[in-house]
């Protein structure tokens, strides 16, 4: 009974903070929009025993993606929006019919054929099996993730560095 | 939900609640006090029991200056963003007071039983995680303020909390390493009976690291840019006044606690202490010593330091902590494999190995990085 009332208020929560951030003209208030949405998806995470994907949901998602978001946002024009431009393009309702398509045809079987399982089962704690299996099977996997993200990171370095030499002192005029 | 798991929840919460905002309210007493004491002056002695003469040391300044505080007119700029301004305190104080939750202390109206605040196996990546939210109210704060100097002050607070988090996070990580749990408790049950981590020489570069990195976090002199009243004018609650204002003050004191609490968890032993055997209920109180132990040295450093300089604040994260806290890792895990061999000699060599590796490679990389930081060239003025 607990749960189902926690499910219904976060999911209240994350839909309509999916909805103001995509109804927003304000860039700024899109984004904290976006980030109550992914606080919301955390505590269904939470909710489902999911600590450390409910961490990490804050930590990636909230802590570095939103912090991301803001600092691009800040380096744009007009952060409060244009008040006359179409927030709606025109082919919206075709959006909505591949919307609808994909929800009928990929996903709403797997729905209906999900078993019904008692809302909480005892688990053990998770964060440590995680681990374990994050080191024992699957190293190879989270070594190339590694790897593949020090390259973008080496990559975005260069890139920022630009092809400019290094500079001269400045003389003083 | 039942009215008894209501009153738990109530029991488990509250006090932490309470006992941490009154706390607050004598450390910005001590605080005042004893920055006056370092700069020769007698700071706050006038408020005391009203319509007396008695000082009784100015104890009464906190409650005058709540009193001030909520009757103070709120003040929010023409141009400003009301909304977020309004959202912006709220949002800086909901974590900070999140976080506590997650220390390991264990108050004697607790027993086994009892609903604990917040129980998790995640305990410190959850700590790290919400901690991180206070980089987004003071940026809301700064950008609401329609001030410049306060967009300034959210900026230069973004960047120095993202900067530090990595070497705050990685000196962590060495505890977890060494517990082999994410379990805040558990990782203060390690340390019992004087074992404490920071008594090791990777511990004790880690908790430096993590000292140093908690400061800039919680933009404590001398990181406090994003709040330099000289530079920015108080940077992002430059706009703040009355209530609100209070609000950030007393944010940014708890988060204070909060760091200083996980430092005492991870690093100085949690609720460990002398004379637990005969009273369990003492490690409380060792737990409050040492937060407040740290938030001593805190004050003291504040009194003592000058402000550092943009760009040696980022020169200092990213080419001095970044890379020691990296070595101590490695560090760290070879005296951890060595800790395996259960060897007294081998040991003996580990330690001193692993502090000449870390003395040598912290005194290496100030040199290095000395000759890069030139003094400061006026462009402007002469």
């Amino acid at each position: 009974m607990n749960e189902e009332i926690s499910f219904w208020i976060l999911s209240a929560i994350a839909v309509l903070g999916a909805l103001v951030a995509v109804r927003k003209r304000n860039l700024i208030h899109g984004v904290f929009a976006l980030l109550v949405f992914f606080a919301g998806l955390s505590g269904l995470f939470l909710l489902l025993l999911a600590e450390f994907i409910a961490a990490v949901q804050v930590l990636v998602y909230i802590g570095a993606v939103g912090v991301l978001l803001l600092f691009a946002i800040m380096l744009t024009e007009r952060v409060a929006g244009d008040d006359d431009r179409r927030m709606i393009s025109r082919g919206w309702s075709w959006g909505l019919l591949a919307a609808a398509a994909v929800f009928v045809v990929l996903l709403l079987r797997p729905i209906q054929q999900l078993p019904s399982q008692d809302a909480a089962q005892p688990i053990k704690p998770s964060v440590e099996a995680l681990g374990h299996k994050l080191i024992n099977p699957y190293v190879v996997t989270l070594e190339v993730l590694a790897l593949l993200l020090t390259a973008a990171l080496i990559g975005a370095v260069t890139a920022a560095q630009g092809l400019s030499m290094p500079k001269e002192e400045d003389s003083p005029e | 939900m039942s009215f008894e798991l209501l009153i738990d929840i109530l029991i488990a919460t509250v006090p932490l609640m309470l006992i941490f905002a009154t706390v607050f309210a004598f450390t910005t007493w001590l605080e005042r006090k004893a920055l006056a004491r370092i700069q020769n002056r007698i700071g706050p002695n006038k408020v005391g029991i009203p319509c007396t003469r008695i000082g009784l040391f100015g104890l009464g300044q906190p409650t005058a200056d709540g009193i001030k505080m909520i009757f103070k007119e709120n003040i929010v700029p023409t141009g400003a963003d009301r909304l977020f301004h309004l959202l912006a305190p709220i949002l800086a104080l909901i974590p900070s007071m999140l976080v506590l939750c997650f220390l390991p202390l264990d108050f004697p109206w607790l027993n086994e039983n009892s609903v604990k605040a917040f129980l998790l196996d995640g305990a410190v990546i959850f700590f790290f995680a919400i901690t991180g939210l206070n980089t987004l109210a003071v940026f809301m704060a700064g950008w609401a303020s329609r001030n410049k100097y306060s967009l300034l002050g959210g900026m230069r607070a973004v960047a120095q909390m993202i900067s530090y988090e990595i070497p705050l996070v990685l000196s962590a990580v060495i505890v977890v390493m060494m517990v082999g749990s994410l379990d805040a408790a558990e990782i203060a049950g390690e340390q019992k009976g004087g074992n404490w981590f920071v008594f090791y020489p990777w511990g004790f570069a880690a908790f430096v690291i993590f000292f140093i990195a908690a400061l800039a976090e919680t933009n404590r002199s001398p990181f406090d840019l994003p709040e330099a009243e000289s530079e920015i004018i108080a940077g992002y609650f430059t706009e703040y006044s009355g209530f609100k204002f209070a609000l950030f003050f007393l944010a940014e004191y708890i988060a204070m606690f909060a760091i200083s609490g996980l430092a005492v968890t991870l690093f100085l032993g949690g609720g460990d202490g002398p004379g637990l055997a005969v009273l369990p209920w003492l490690s409380v109180i060792w737990f409050l010593a040492k937060i407040f132990a740290l938030i001593a040295v805190m004050i003291w450093l504040r009194g003592t330091l000058p402000r550092l300089r943009v760009d040696q604040l980022m020169g200092f994260a990213w080419k001095f902590m970044l890379p020691l806290s990296i070595l101590n890792i490695f560090v760290a895990g070879f005296a951890w494999h060595a800790k395996q061999l259960d060897s007294q000699f081998i040991m003996v060599i580990t330690w001193v190995i692993s502090l000449a590796v870390l003395y040598g490679a912290a005194s290496g990389l100030n040199q290095l990085n000395r000759g890069k930081v030139r003094p400061r060239e006026y462009k402007y003025a002469e």
